[in-house]
């Protein structure tokens, strides 16, 4: 027997070695939160409170503390900031339903045999990668010359650059909603829909990805027993494939409304950038920004919390 | 007997082989019955439907497309003949020529493939380790710190566009530079600019109009989206099953040689899917590319966007049709890369994630 014990160097439970790995994986995004984004938001912050003003020959610049004054202004004295927001937000709540129930239907849609499912999937995707950033602003700037046009009834060459011709006359959905005595309120979010149909299209790329990696990850046995007990498909829709996905309903739902709102399309932040770049470095624009942020978040909890709700959590045995 | 009375009849039987006779419903009725009833018709009109929806769907996304294709072609007549709907009559190529060699397209496309290439390769490195980090491994303030990825994702560009501005116009990270004295640092320009290079002044660095802005915040895990990266990363490692990593930690693998040896190889369909997104959202990017980079000195594709070349005459009736297809054929010209990098990756789009497994 031998009673010589193996000389051994205390080793750290796996346990806290994999916490130890858990940080050193997570380090660069701690490091880029401490040495850039923290003290960047604190400046914007600091600087939505103050006024600045350039020592000249890019040598510095000076930061004066005036308290409220931006926001005051943004609020009081700038006549357009405030009707943009509204309007914004307006465009955006008919627009955001929109976007996410469209891309659940192109989900349900492509997840099932559909003739030329990978070529429709392939053109479906194009969007997400060519119709961000700048190429939404040259859209933006041609196609108000398009509603230009349109507005004249001129007739001249406008078949060139117009957008498919999907600018539907309002006025007969209005009066077809008229008719069947619905509220104004649905007509308004149809007639809204329907008129920036390719621009809902064009942003729902990511949720119909996320939705349709959502439908694939439901287990086929569990439609098996549903058509055993003799449910229809429009029966297993609503009991099994919505309660299934509806975390990642949720999911596509705040990125949509995060997309949305800060995309730089957006009228609101378009005009933010405005008043940015007309004097460059304006912390007016800081002071607008964050009353903007707040009201993002304040949506994003209102979402959350009402889906929240109706959200269904799959309970897993592990 | 009954059952022998309901038993087929046999017609011929050999040693290995029999031939029965049983009443069988002829072929036509059976046809019949299979098609000529109204779930099946309901099935051939939903199906009918369903594939006229995705033809509208693809026709509204491939319409400016090819609307753009057809009016760059367009030479100056066409602008101003009504006779002329997306088919030009005097095809030209003078607006890509006017385009390539006026803008000095190449240049930008240079400039920005390699800003691009960079921001995106790091980004997808940077957000798969991070990813990885919270996908498994438990530890203290992890909940805390993806709250904050999300933040990241929340907080709207112009939020911190003045800021972010001035972090790297003044960079002065732990105050470093100042300690060092200020003083020019050649070494860290990685793009010569035509002017000074990367000035300093006083105690702090410039870096608007070089990659490095970009660089630091893709190391960071900050930069344009990525956010959503971490999240996919994450969602991809949590659907990867632990014993495959426990096994080879078994095996006496460390933790950062099962990461390289293991599970990065597993993981390439979900990080093409995101240097996809990575590197086609650099390149159409507008917010960096107006906040940190001057078309003098670093010029970019975005840039393009709203130039007029020289050699084009647009004063004429047609002047802004012509000018709103210059603009067109501008943005074909910016996405085209990326549109054929698209049409390679785009298998991996949907397998990465599909596999990812995002319901976590």
């Amino acid at each position: 027997m031998s009673t010589k014990a193996p000389k051994r160097r205390r080793a750290a439970s796996l346990d806290k070695r994999k916490a130890r790995g858990g940080y050193l994986f997570v380090l660069p995004f701690i490091l880029g939160l401490i040495l850039i984004y923290f003290p960047v938001i604190i400046d914007s912050f600091r600087y939505s409170l103050s006024s600045m003003t350039f020592v000249g020959g890019g040598a510095g610049f000076n930061v004066e503390f005036v308290g409220l004054d931006n926001y005051q202004e943004a609020l009081f004295v700038d006549t357009s900031y405030v009707t943009t927001l509204i309007n914004g937000i307006k465009s955006l709540v008919i627009d955001i339903p929109a976007i996410v129930i469209f891309s659940l239907f192109i989900a349900v849609i492509l997840n099932q045999k559909v003739l030329g499912r990978a070529v429709f999937r392939t053109i479906f995707f194009i969007p997400v990668i060519c119709a961000t950033g700048i190429m939404g602003s040259i859209a933006a700037a041609t196609s108000s010359y398009n509603d230009y046009i349109a507005d004249q009834g001129q007739s001249i060459n406008t078949g060139a650059l117009d957008d498919g011709g999907f600018q539907m006359n309002a006025e007969k959905i209005t009066m077809l909603f008229e008719n069947m005595k619905i509220g104004t309120e649905l007509a308004d979010f149809v007639v809204g829909a329907v008129n920036r149909i390719s621009g809902i299209i064009e942003r729902c790329g990511v949720q119909m990805l996320i939705l349709l990696a959502a439908l694939q990850s439901i287990s086929p046995s569990i439609y098996e027993s549903c058509s055993i007990d003799g449910a229809t498909t429009w029966e297993t829709f609503w009991k099994i494939t919505l309660p299934m996905i509806s975390p990642m309903i949720l999911v596509s739902a705040v990125y949509t409304v995060i997309d949305s709102f800060t995309s730089e399309s957006n009228q609101v932040m378009a005009y933010i950038n405005k008043t940015y770049s007309e004097a460059n470095g304006n912390t007016k624009s800081a002071a607008m920004a964050w009353m903007y942020f707040g009201i993002i978040i304040l949506i994003v909890i209102v979402v959350v919390a009402v889906m929240q709700a109706y959200v269904f959590y799959q309970r897993r045995d592990n | 007997m009954d059952n022998q009375a309901n038993a087929p009849k046999v017609l011929k039987e050999t040693k290995n082989k029999i031939t029965v006779d049983f009443e069988r419903t002829s072929l036509k009725e059976r046809l019949k019955l299979k098609y000529l009833n109204m779930s099946y018709l309901a099935m051939l009109i939903w199906r009918f439907f369903r594939f006229l929806l995705l033809m509208g769907v693809s026709y509204v996304i491939l319409y400016p497309f090819f609307s753009k294709i057809t009016s760059s072609f367009m030479s100056a007549e066409d602008f101003v003949d009504v006779t002329v709907k997306l088919i030009p009559k005097y095809p030209t190529l003078d607006t890509y020529k006017a385009i390539i060699v006026d803008l000095s397209y190449f240049k930008a496309l240079f400039n920005t493939a390699l800003l691009s290439l960079v921001s995106a390769v790091l980004q997808t490195f940077i957000c798969c380790i991070i990813g990885y980090g919270f996908a498994k491994f438990k530890f203290r303030g992890s909940k805390l710190l993806f709250a904050c990825v999300l933040l990241t994702m929340i907080v709207p560009h112009s939020t911190i566009k003045l800021s972010l501005y001035m972090k790297f116009k003044y960079f002065d990270v732990l105050w470093i530079t100042k300690l060092l004295g200020g003083g020019v640092f050649p070494w860290l320009d990685i793009i010569p600019n035509a002017e000074t290079g990367m000035f300093v002044n006083g105690t702090s660095l410039d870096l608007t109009n070089t990659l490095w802005p970009l660089a630091i915040l893709s190391l960071g895990g900050l930069a344009f989206k990525n956010g959503l990266y971490i999240f996919m990363m994450r969602q991809f490692f949590r659907g990867v099953p632990d014993e495959l990593e426990e096994s080879a930690y078994i095996d006496g693998y460390g933790i950062m040689k099962t990461f390289f040896l293991i599970v990065i190889p597993l993981s390439v369909p979900m990080m093409i899917t995101v240097f996809l997104f990575a590197f086609s959202w650099q390149w159409t990017d507008e917010f960096y590319t107006g906040l940190f980079f001057n078309k003098t000195k670093m010029y970019l594709l975005p840039h393009l966007v709203g130039q007029v070349p020289r050699s084009l005459d647009t004063q004429y009736a047609g002047q802004s049709l012509f000018e709103a297809a210059i603009q067109n054929t501008i943005g074909l010209m910016i996405i085209a890369p990326i549109l054929v990098v698209y049409l390679f990756c785009q298998r991996y789009l949907v397998e990465g994630i599909e596999r990812s497994g995002l319901v976590g």
